[in-house]
């Protein structure tokens, strides 16, 4: 036995001398972790900037700011290596991939872009940020995680670069994007390279012979869905589905599931917000409005696919190219897959109508959207409405955006904002979207100005004026919806609400006892986090002053 | 020099299996328990940094009694009569075993109170799974990742048996079969699970003509609970099965001859020699084997997480996916606490195992 | 009659009914191995129209082969498709040859020497390991905690440690190690994530490879000592009285002997090693990623793309079906020999 001590104590010492003799291998001490033991909850006040958004007065801070230049030119940034992190492509990843060497060329900067999977990235960018690894000094990421990051100061505040900065033409950047979806308590911290939201798709050749009009709001969905669910329309004279939405859990269910209860929630503009009480933090959850939605939810279940629970956007997406589906709700890329004779059937190929998200006639009280009951729409109740219908066209993620790493060393900093700038101006973005792989929709005005790029992707004039125009429509509709983005935001959508969805179309519970579920979750992490600290995240996300 | 050498070769004891020890140690041990420490926490962000708050035993009441305790528990009904049947069985079958011991000749105390903990974990563990079984219950994950691990470990050894049995034939091509079925083994677990998600889809997927023609082409094995387990565990007993089969095979390549000669000149036919010659050589190998796998099988994730994200609803949930959904928000502290019970629930299987089987059977060789 | 004779090597092959049924039964698992396998093939070769529009089976009969997602995986990402199979193979050959080397040696420790560690040593040993890591949590320079921890554990010996008399044994020894194996990861790797990043090294193959050391130690010890309990012993005494070490004894006389059970246990452990994800996700960054998490990538936020997955994975399980069919011949003879004493 003794022997056994002798000799692991010699071998720790021997390790030990090696150590000391070696050169000093440890990186500079890691930020210690503080270890609090109190009693939850912990309630913190955090002081939130007063500022009003206005992006051209924000005070310039004391970084060093790159001189604007145009397109960046010869070797400025030579021998300056950028690590970019994103989710494995090809979308998103691979325009950056692919104008990493013209960048290299311009300005002498090489550009990785790193790739993990989609559901670890925002885990990645906190542990290696918060561990002080830092090996990405800059991101791709959506918007929605602005509220943990800047919290816990990974990304950098790029407001004054951004005014600094003439090519990357920010008025051009339609104003969600520009006023709510790169800002977080008045200041901007990310470029966007693409304009997420969701619109519906039609099979415009269905619809027109028997002359159904497209959907306004979603009654109309799903009566036209109902109309043609089994219909042999299908490709061979299959039976087509009616509705094709996306329902797998831990998937993007609970973002189509917004787009349907947004419009009953927020009709008073985007400031409204769709997701909590703008002065209690109290979760928009336990209103007719949710119930309403939540059948619909489930009602559109028995128009579409026998598997539809298990379906993810990919699935959709390929069962609506290939001709199966009438309706489906989706992003912005069904437009361009489905013309790409890779992807689509030649009867989907030009047929395809996109319209804004549907609507509804009806919209929780507004006075009391905690537990409110249903309002007719008029002038008070719906301002915004179009026909009598209000819309709200939810900007889901919020678009993918760049951003950079505070800590990352100065001038890397400055080359990965060249970088983002030049991905974002609209010389090359305006190429970028009318292509489907790369995952990137339409954001800036000047986007729609030329349907050049856009015919020449496959669509026919018809259909490029439609998809543009239901685009447009939704960009500068008024009350579009901005995605969550608290801290753990994370957890409330993907893990309580997404949860209760899934469990609720399974029939594992029933309706109420989802609304309850998600309101209890939802509560519950409001108040593990503190309220007060989540109201003013929340305010501050929506930009509301006091 | 050569008291150093002399010195050197006494400590061959140590030096050959410290390593290893050490190893394990550092690696395994040691963050086992501060990982406990971490399932008391909570994790949050601040400045640069990040910050472990402490909340006693709040992630655990969380799952046992608190909001996510139907998710990890499941739903409690009442059992249908068969459950009821079931459960009596158990409840006499433990009360039988435990009185044998008692009356037995050595009797221990320590024994006995290991005997009386075994029999109530299982008793309550088999009445939590009666009860979520019923047709207004539902399992939680605890039930659905027990699920998982007898009936894939019962197919598993079943079919790995049979075709160990045949493949020891003097065949023609039997090294064929014996290298293709160990294929499935030998793809990344991920990679398996993406490939199954692919063959189950219901219109991608290289069995539509069947389903079509079973008349199933209006529903799917997706919005069904029992049939999303079941494709979970048709994909999980395809990737495991080679892991009982090489090793059954090697254990009955290697029975001694002898013995089985002697039995046939005596008029043994199949059956006989299977039962008492065959069966009981390759009884000490089959618990190792199953101790090992039942082990792993608790810790199954790729399958249910790429099939159907644990869909639908929670219906194929596993523990482990239980705790990497919370882990992938970054609720290490609930996610660690999920970690300990499987850990809490393994450990016990495997132990009650161990004790309990292996030794009655090597007490029938 | 009997449908198929005793099947053991001296009995002849079975007669022709049991045979016919034999190679059905045998075909149809065959088949069931082999197909998903061939849907792989077929998938990476196909256009994503002929993957979304319905199963179609026969290239060039049903649809026109692409190599397209081949194109793409080889030349557009051929960078993120080397580094990453590079790194694999890297990692899981150096840790399955040093979890060989630990592993054996200790399997073979503990079939030849008996071991009496006390519980006491044990216990103050494990709480000065904990020591020294909650030390180096706080921020305190490794070598610093390794010295505090040596002089606590030293210290705490003398006194308390002696006051537990009770030993374990070699079997809890080896239980202890196989039953490591319970371990979940998701359990630990929060904390071995920690601890590598303070010794800064995250996102290397040493993270990798040390973690899959400690991870597959168990499979080892448990393959290995059944082997060598079926070495005689004879062989070795003759050695010692020849004068030789034991070290020499183990190198030269028993490692040949057991070269069987060795291939057998390096092709485990190397698979598990190879298709390895958890860890590989945590520890990895852009570096040192492997092939799993390249795969488990292609599911990107819109829809897994089926085909460059299928040439990730049968790129990935190539090189361990041949090494498994060249490897084939030594599994079957060399696992579990001795098992039968359990």
């Amino acid at each position: 036995m003794k022997r056994l001590i002798t000799l692991s104590s010699l071998v720790m010492i021997a390790a030990l001398l090696l150590a000391a003799c070696a050169p000093a291998a440890a990186p500079t001490a890691p930020p210690p972790v503080q270890v609090i033991v109190t009693q939850p909850p912990v309630v913190q006040t955090v002081v939130v900037p007063q500022t009003v958004v206005a992006p051209q007065t924000v005070v310039a801070q004391q970084t060093v700011v790159v001189p604007a230049t145009a397109v960046p030119v010869g070797t400025q940034f030579k021998g300056i290596t950028v690590n970019v992190l994103t989710f494995t492509g090809p979308q998103i990843a691979e325009p950056l991939q692919r104008r990493a060497p013209d960048f290299e060329r311009l300005t002498g900067a090489k550009i990785n872009v790193i790739v993990v999977p989609f559901s670890d990235l925002y885990q990645k960018i906190l542990t290696d940020h918060a561990a002080g690894t830092n090996s990405y000094d800059a991101y791709v990421l959506s918007p929605q995680w602005m509220a943990d990051f800047v919290g816990a100061g990974v990304l950098e505040d790029l407001t004054a670069r951004i005014n600094a900065d003439k090519d990357l033409q920010w008025d051009d950047v339609a104003p969600f994007f520009r006023n709510f979806s790169a800002n977080y308590g008045g200041k901007l911290y990310t470029v966007p390279l693409d304009g997420d939201f969701e619109m519906v798709y039609y099979r415009k050749d269905i619809l027109t012979k028997d002359g159904v009009k497209p959907p306004e709001t979603w009654d109309d969905y799903l009566a036209i869905a109902k109309q043609y669910q089994g219909k042999p329309l299908a490709p061979g004279g299959k039976p087509i589905y009616g509705s094709c939405i996306s329902k797998k859990r831990a998937a993007q269910g609970f973002q189509m599931f917004w787009s349907i209860v947004g419009p009953f929630l927020q009709s008073q503009g985007t400031k409204e917000g769709s997701f909590f009480d703008t002065t209690s933090m109290k979760p928009l959850v336990m209103n007719a409005g949710m119930a309403r939605a939540l059948d619909i939810y489930k009602e559109s279940t028995k128009y579409g696919p026998p598997d539809e629970l298990n379906l993810d956007v990919g699935d959709t997406r390929s069962l609506f190219d290939t001709g199966r589906c009438v309706l489906s709700l989706d992003w912005g890329d069904i437009g361009t897959l489905s013309v790409d004779p890779a992807n689509a059937v030649p009867d989907v190929i030009n047929n395809v109508g996109s319209i804004i998200d549907p609507g509804t006639k009806q919209v929780v009280d507004p006075t009391n959207r905690v537990t409110g009951a249903l309002v007719n729409c008029d002038s008070t109740t719906c301002p915004n409405a179009v026909n009598g219908v209000n819309h709200a066209p939810y900007a889901a993620f919020g678009g993918w955006s760049a951003a950079i790493n505070k800590d990352a060393k100065p001038d890397v900093k400055n080359a990965a904002y060249a970088f983002f700038s030049y991905v974002s101006q609209p010389a090359q973005s305006s190429v970028d979207v009318t292509i489907g792989r790369t995952g990137f929709n339409p954001y800036r005005l000047s986007h729609f100005a030329n349907l050049g790029p856009w015919l020449h992707s496959g669509m026919n004039q018809a259909m490029a004026q439609d998809y543009l125009g239901a685009i447009q429509a939704s960009l500068q509709s008024p009350n579009m919806i901005l995605d969550m983005r608290v801290p753990q935001t994370q957890y409330y959508q993907q893990v309580a609400l997404d949860q209760a969805l899934a469990q609720f179309l399974a029939g594992e519970i029933t309706r109420d006892q989802a609304m309850k579920q998600i309101n209890d979750a939802w509560e519950s992490k409001t108040n593990e986090l503190g309220r007060d600290k989540q109201l003013a995240a929340y305010q501050g996300s929506l930009s509301i002053t006091k | 020099m050569n008291a150093l050498v002399a010195w050197f070769d006494s400590m061959a004891t140590n030096v050959f299996i410290l390593p290893a020890v050490l190893v394990i140690l550092f690696l395994a041990l040691v963050p086992l328990f501060l990982s406990l420490y971490v399932s008391l926490t909570r994790l949050s962000f601040g400045q640069g940094s990040f910050v472990l708050t402490f909340v006693g035993l709040d992630n655990y009441a969380k799952l046992l009694v608190g909001i996510d305790h139907v998710h990890f528990l499941g739903l409690w009904a009442d059992p249908s009569p068969i459950g009821w049947l079931v459960l009596g069985l158990v409840i006499l079958a433990f009360a039988w075993w435990l009185i044998r011991y008692v009356r037995g000749g050595e009797f221990a105390v320590g024994g006995l109170v290991g005997r009386i903990v075994v029999a109530s974990v299982v008793t309550v563990l088999v009445w939590i799974m009666v009860q979520t079984i019923a047709n207004s219950g539902r399992p939680g994950t605890v039930g659905v990742t027990l699920i998982y691990v007898f009936v894939d470990m019962f197919f598993q050894y079943m079919i790995g048996l049979g075709l160990a049995m045949l493949c020891i034939q003097h065949i023609p091509g039997r090294r064929f079969f014996r290298v293709v079925f160990l294929l499935p083994m030998m793809i990344t677990p991920v990679g398996v699970a993406y490939t199954f998600r692919m063959l189950a889809d219901t219109y991608k997927g290289p069995f539509y003509p069947v389903w079509i023609a079973l008349g199933l082409g209006g529903t799917s094995w997706a919005d069904n609970a029992w049939g999303a387990r079941i494709a979970v565990m048709v994909g999980d007993i395809w990737q495991w099965t080679p892991f009982m089969f090489i090793v059954l095979l090697a254990a009955l390549e290697s029975q001694s001859i002898e013995e089985v000669e002697a039995a046939v000149v005596d008029g043994a036919n199949q059956w006989q020699i299977f039962w008492s010659i065959t069966l009981p050589s390759i009884l000490p190998v089959s618990t190792t084997l199953i101790l090992i796998r039942m082990i792993e099988a608790f810790k199954i994730i790729d399958l249910p997480n790429v099939l159907t994200n644990g869909g639908p609803g929670t219906a194929t949930e596993s523990m482990s996916l239980h705790a990497y959904t919370l882990w992938r928000v970054l609720d290490v502290g609930g996610s660690a606490a999920i970690a300990y019970m499987l850990l809490i629930l393994v450990t016990f299987s495997a132990m009650s195992f161990v004790n309990l089987v292996r030794t009655r059977a090597q007490a029938v060789i | 009659m009997t449908l198929f004779r005793p099947r053991y090597r001296s009995i002849n092959t079975p007669a022709p009914l049991g045979m016919v049924l034999t190679y059905i039964i045998l075909g149809i698992w065959a088949f069931v191995v082999l197909f998903p396998l061939y849907w792989l093939v077929v998938t990476s070769v196909k256009l994503p129209l002929d993957v979304n529009r319905g199963p179609v089976y026969i290239p060039f009969v049903d649809f026109q082969p692409s190599p397209h997602a081949w194109i793409y995986i080889f030349t557009d990402l051929r960078n993120d498709t080397v580094r990453p199979y590079i790194n694999t193979v890297v990692v899981s050959l150096t840790s399955t040859a040093l979890a060989l080397t630990m592993g054996g040696a200790a399997a073979y420790a503990l079939t030849r020497f008996t071991y009496r560690p006390k519980l006491g040593t044990i216990l103050t040993f494990l709480a000065c390991a904990l020591l020294a890591f909650v030390a180096l949590f706080f921020g305190v320079p490794w070598q610093l905690a390794v010295v505090a921890a040596i002089a606590v554990f030293i210290l705490l010996l003398q006194t308390i440690a002696k006051r537990f008399k009770r030993s374990m044994g070699n079997n809890d020894i080896a239980f202890w190690m196989i039953s490591q194996r319970i371990l979940p990861p998701v359990a630990v790797v929060i904390p071995i994530y920690l601890i590598y990043q303070r010794l800064g090294l995250l996102d290397t193959w040493a993270a990798l490879i040390i973690t899959y050391v400690a991870a597959n130690l168990p499979i080892v010890v448990w393959l290995m000592r059944d082997y060598f309990q079926t070495i005689p012993l004879e062989l070795e005494e003759c050695a010692a009285i020849d004068g030789a070490s034991r070290y020499r004894t183990f190198w030269s006389i028993v490692l040949p002997l057991s070269l069987p059970g060795l291939v057998a246990t390096f092709l485990f452990v190397l698979v598990f090693a190879w298709n390895e994800y958890l860890f590989a996700l945590f520890l990895t960054g852009a570096n040192s990623q492997t092939l799993p998490l390249t795969i488990a990538a292609q599911n990107a936020t819109r829809g897994p793309q089926w085909w460059y997955m299928s040439v990730l994975i049968l790129i990935m399980i190539i090189p361990v079906i041949a090494m498994a069919i060249i490897l084939e011949r030594y599994i079957a003879r060399g696992l579990l020999v001795g098992a039968i004493k359990g």
